[in-house]
């Protein structure tokens, strides 16, 4: 390295002057440091959609009792810290806006996408930094703005994360004023920020590649990270333009969604669920991306079928325009509609099914390293299997008629996001950690973290398939009210008791994070011996990502254990020396 | 696993300095087929034609299902100068190419010229917009006069916004030109703001027909 | 806990009792797809989990350099391409009876829901709906075992879900759409008619009833009505 930096001088970033406190950790333009305030704001994010899950999980096992420790909480939001049911309705409505919109989302695209998308195709910054940190803090006024709606008379939207009109139009029918605006508000903005995020990304993708980096040597983390950056570009704006005609309803007199002018309720969903359904994947494509990296490098393997991956990814992408109907079988919606929409739904379980299969080709026949971010990977694989499995039940149109609206959904929900998304995540963390913060992750704590997180996690989600099997309706404050649900009661309080456990086990990773941060041990260039370009530069990398001149890359991202190499894996820049010895 | 890379990383030093964002070095790029500013905004004409999907989606789906189009009671809307106004647009579009053409050329007084008639027509289909408005407010067409009303003010206000942004634009490309700062070599500036008004006037035709008959 | 409510709470693995005449279809089908995710959960898994045993690092060992197989690739994507797409056809028809055609209704009723409550109009002694001796009664539903009941379903407020979990019927009530739903129940008894769709902070809670009952009980139970509502 510092050879090659005597022989072009200046030619790195090192020779400019380091920029203060302010441009370098604030209003930064380097997308790594972009990539860290990304995941930061995730994680406090997290915990405040972390702690509203767990207050709804006390609710729905002790329904109607008073809260431990949260007397303190106000009328109307609380009475003496028991929970009203509009405090629940806007408490599911937040957690869910949260996580989705403010977690998995600034993490997997935000946080991941612009700390890796420039080092992995080896460029220097992404193609618009000051973009690149616009995007970032438009992303954090739309969080302020969700979380200011917390403190407005009427509290915050009720309606649910869906907000279906003509319940989340007028503000009497759920009694929330400004709540509701703000957090149209709030998405819009965010609308705006992924707007400028997605143009970096594909902007930055298509021509900042460096020499040698064709597409088809992109890591499969890449593809996906431009195929969501695709998706995020043409399903916001559907959301924008439903969330506008919304504002619109709730302030300025128009019947958009209320029948009495005129309006059309069932819009609100269409417009929602085109957007809504090529979210879900935004969520996973990524998670699946990281999947393939950790389980490619600790498996010492190349991926299984590469060019079969990315073009599952492809078609995930493209089915993801034609189902979004499968969110409204039951909503009077002509019911032919619903038969198209079912097939188009079962299809696109292939192109998953097609990814599932390659990731147990990667490990067949490997030389499998089970650090805590195989674990993770692994997980992700299993759980994503179950909520990929459950999501055919609620695909089939007639048994969806019985479970639609029922907990079977939220087991789904949870499997696919929680199981998928968050265990990605978490595997994610601990691989790029070294790179990230220039320390490894502990492993002990993170192998703690991922066996507690994965038992309670399964045993709070599991049991929603039988509550949703005997009609527990979702979005219910309190089961007791029903007759035919009291006896289900036990089971809600065991899936309580897991919650908690799992929300007490994220404090293991919080705690990880902030000791490895500070005190982990320090990590090499390429701690994992993997092939990528971000691991050819130091941890962290300097400002301009490679001291000298860029990588040059001369195959793809996952010769691990190639015939050619000395060692089991052969970076990308390194030329495969049988090849190298022919050139002579 | 071990701690750092056994194989020696090699590399190849810095050929061509190309500038990108913020003026790092890239090293060893090629040059891409479409400059990375052509591209942005291209991709961002992608999300913006889904905006307008969406609107004019929601728009049709009431127009369609409505027993009477445009309801009754309800003022016509001026389609005279609508017309009119609409090759006004279309004419800002042409003088835009000319533009265009004009700063490859290095032609600087003329580019701008030329960016100030854009400029000036845009501004002129804004103003006759506002003055329609006006008049259908006062003959009681309003936001709230059913989807008909509705529809009309979001859709078209939303392109209006569009041109106004556009026009905003323009009027800092236009600056730049009179500064001295633009030229066959910064031409880049010119170009992809055009790209924008193009979409701009090319989105109106397709609502004048839509939302006027 | 109760050794009762312990059974009654095993019991409630499985589905509850179907009492509708599609029931057993919905049924038939949520068992199909239970049977076919389970095998491919446990082939999959079990796969998983063989070769993390079998592939662990181990001292000396190394990987194989495996890029792919396109054959075995062709076959599992059409494999599982056929099982869905056949899924799909499968459960056409049972939609179809359920939500499109469906037989010829022998009682009619309007039911409208509001904020919180489901109003069920009865034809008065005309048989029509519509007229003005009909009976509008709250959160009770009454309706003869064995006919085929067809009702309007309409809401008032926002968007409400008519739910009976035994007859396994789901519909939306949709504001300004009249939705035209039928359900023959088969077992006489009373079963809760939950709504399933968020409708404001009354949601949890609106519940009505519905009352199978024998054709002799369900008449003498409307003449009452009607006699109470004039
Ligand atoms: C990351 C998010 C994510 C992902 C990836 C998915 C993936 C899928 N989802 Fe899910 N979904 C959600 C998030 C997600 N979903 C959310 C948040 C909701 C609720 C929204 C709300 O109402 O609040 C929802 C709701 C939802 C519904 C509406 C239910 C209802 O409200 O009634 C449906 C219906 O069809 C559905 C189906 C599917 C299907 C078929 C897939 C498929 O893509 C899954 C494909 C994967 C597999 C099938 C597994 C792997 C394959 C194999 C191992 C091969 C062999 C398989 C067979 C032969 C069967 N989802
Ligand atoms: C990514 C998405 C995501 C995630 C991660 C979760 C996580 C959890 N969810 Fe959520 N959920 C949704 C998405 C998600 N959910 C959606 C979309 C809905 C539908 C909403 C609707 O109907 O509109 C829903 C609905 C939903 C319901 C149904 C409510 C109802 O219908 O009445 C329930 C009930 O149990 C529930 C529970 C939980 C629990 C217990 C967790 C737990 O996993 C939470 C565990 C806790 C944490 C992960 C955070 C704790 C961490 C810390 C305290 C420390 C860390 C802090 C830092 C690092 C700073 N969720
Ligand atoms: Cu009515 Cu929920
Ligand atoms: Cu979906």
């Amino acid at each position: 390295m510092s050879t090659a930096r005597a022989e072009v001088p200046g030619a790195g970033s090192t020779g400019r002057p380091q920029p203060g406190f302010v441009r370098r950790c604030i209003f930064s333009t380097d997308h790594k440091t972009i990539g860290k305030q990304f995941l930061f704001m995730a994680l406090f994010m997290m915990a405040i959609g972390g702690a509203m899950a767990m207050l709804m999980r006390w609710e729905l096992a002790f329904p109607e009792t008073p809260v431990p420790l949260m007397s303190w909480v106000p009328e109307p939001y609380m009475y003496g810290g028991a929970i009203p049911p509009n405090t629940y309705n806007s408490m599911f409505t937040m957690h869910a806006t949260i996580m989705i919109f403010f977690v998995i989302m600034p993490i997997l695209v935000g946080c991941f996408g612009n700390f890796l998308i420039p080092l992995m195709i080896g460029a220097r910054d992404m193609a618009f930094p000051v973009l690149n940190m616009l995007s970032f803090w438009v992303g954090a006024i739309a969080a302020v703005i969700l979380l200011a709606s917390f403190f407005v008379t009427g509290g915050p939207a009720a309606a649910g994360w869906t907000s279906y009109a003509p319940l989340s139009a007028v503000p009497i029918y759920t009694g929330v004023d400004w709540g509701q605006n703000l957090w149209c508000i709030s998405l819009i903005v965010l609308g705006i920020s992924s707007l400028m995020g997605s143009i970096n990304y594909i902007t930055t993708i298509i021509n900042m590649r460096t020499r040698g980096m064709t597409f088809f040597r992109l890591p499969l983390i890449i593809w996906a990270l431009f195929i969501t950056a695709i998706l995020l570009l043409f399903a916001l704006p559907v959301l924008s333009t439903a969330l506008v005609l919304l504002l619109f309803d709730r302030l300025a007199g128009t019947h958009f969604f209320l029948p009495q002018g005129g309006g059309e309720p069932l819009l609100w969903q269409h417009l929602f669920w085109f957007f809504g359904h090529p979210e879900v994947y935004i969520m996973i494509l990524p998670a699946m991306g990281i999947a393939s990296e950790v389980i490619s490098t600790f498996s010492r393997k190349p991926i299984f079928g590469y060019h079969a991956m990315a073009y599952a990814m492809g078609a995930i992408a493209f089915l993801s325009w034609i189902v979004w109907g499968h969110h409204m079988f039951q909503s009077g919606m002509n019911p032919a509609l619903g038969s198209g929409f079912m097939i188009t739904t079962m299809i696109i379980g292939v192109p998953s099914a097609i990814k599932v299969f390659n990731w147990l080709g990667t490990i067949y026949k490997g030389n499998i390293h089970y650090t805590a971010a195989m674990m993770n990977a692994l997980a992700f694989v299993a759980m994503f299997i179950i909520g990929g499995l459950s999501g055919i039940f609620m695909a089939c149109t007639p048994v969806d008629m019985y479970i639609h609206d029922t907990y079977f959904i939220v087991a789904h929900i949870h499997y696919v996001l929680f199981g998928g998304s968050l265990f990605a995540f978490f595997a994610g963390l601990i691989y790029w950690f070294p790179k990230m913060f220039g320390r490894m992750m502990n492993e002990t704590l993170a192998k703690v973290h991922f066996w507690i997180t994965l038992v309670a996690f399964n045993c709070t989600f599991f049991p929603m398939h039988i509550l949703g099997m005997n009609g527990h309706m979702r979005r219910i404050y309190n089961p007791l009210q029903y007759d035919f649900l009291k006896p289900l009661q036990p089971i809600n309080i065991f899936i309580s008791i897991s919650a908690f456990v799992l929300g007490a086990a994220q404090f293991i990773l919080l705690a990880n994070i902030i000791w490895s941060m500070a005190k982990g041990k320090r990590a090499g260039a390429n701690p994992w011996r993997a092939n990528s370009l971000e691991w050819t530069t130091s941890s962290p990398p300097v400002h301009g990502n490679w001291d000298g001149p860029l990588p040059v890359v001369h195959h793809g991202p996952y010769e691990y254990s190639s015939p050619f190499g000395e060692e089991d894996y052969l970076p990308q820049n390194v030329e495969t020396p049988a090849k190298a010895a022919v050139a002579g | 696993m071990a701690s750092s890379t056994a194989i020696p990383i090699r590399l190849v030093p810095a050929s061509r300095g190309r500038q990108f964002g913020e003026g790092l070095p890239s090293g060893d790029l090629e040059a891409p087929i479409i400059s990375n500013g052509r591209l942005a905004v291209l991709i961002l004409l992608a999300g913006e034609t889904m905006l307008f999907a969406g609107f004019i989606g929601a728009f049709l789906v009431y127009k369609l299902s409505a027993p009477f189009w445009p309801p009754p009671g309800l003022p016509r809307l001026p389609i005279e100068i609508t017309w009119a106004n609409t090759f006004v647009l279309l004419a800002s579009g042409v003088t835009m190419n000319l533009a265009v053409r004009a700063v490859r050329r290095n032609r600087i007084a003329r580019l701008r010229l030329l960016l100030g008639i854009t400029a000036l027509l845009g501004a002129i289909f804004l103003a006759v917009q506002g003055s329609e408005w006006i008049g259908l407010i006062a003959h009681g067409l309003r936001l709230s006069s059913g989807t008909y009303g509705a529809t009309f003010y979001t859709l078209i206000g939303l392109h209006g916004f569009h041109v106004l942004c556009a026009v905003v634009w323009l009027m800092a490309v236009f600056a730049a030109a009179l500064l001295g700062r633009l030229s066959a070599f910064r031409r880049s500036a010119v170009e992809i703001c055009a790209i924008y008004w193009y979409f701009v006037c090319a989105v109106w035709p397709v609502l004048f027909y839509l939302v006027y008959f | 806990m109760e050794i009762a409510s312990l059974s009654e709470l095993i019991r409630r693995f499985w589905l509850p009792q179907g009492i509708s005449t599609y029931s057993p279809r919905i049924d038939f089908l949520f068992t199909l797809i239970l049977c076919i995710t389970a095998l491919v959960w446990v082939l999959v898994t079990v796969t998983m989990i063989v070769f993390m045993i079998r592939y662990r690092a181990r001292p000396g060992r190394t990987a194989a350099y495996i890029e792919g197989n396109p054959r075995l690739e062709v076959l599992w994507t059409s494999i599982t391409a056929v099982i869905l797409i056949a899924l799909a056809l499968l459960s056409r028809s049972t939609w179809a009876d359920i939500k499109e055609q469906g037989p010829p209704g022998e009682v009619f009723y309007k039911v409208t829901a509001k904020q919180f409550n489901w109003e069920i109009t009865y034809p008065g002694p005309d048989g029509k709906l519509g007229t003005s001796d009909d009976v509008t009664v709250e959160n009770e539903f009454h309706v003869p075992v064995n006919k085929v009941v067809r009702f309007e379903l309409t809401s008032k407020d926002v968007i409400h879900s008519f739910f009976v979990p035994w007859l396994r019927l789901k519909q939306d009530a949709v504001p300004g759409r009249h939705i035209h739903v039928w359900f023959e129940a088969t077992k006489e008894g009373e079963y809760e008619i939950p709504c399933a769709e968020l409708c404001g902070f009354g949601h949890s809670g609106m519940d009505g009833t519905l009352y199978v009952q024998s054709e002799a009980d369900y008449q003498r139970w409307l003449k009452k009505k009607y006699a109470e509502s004039r």
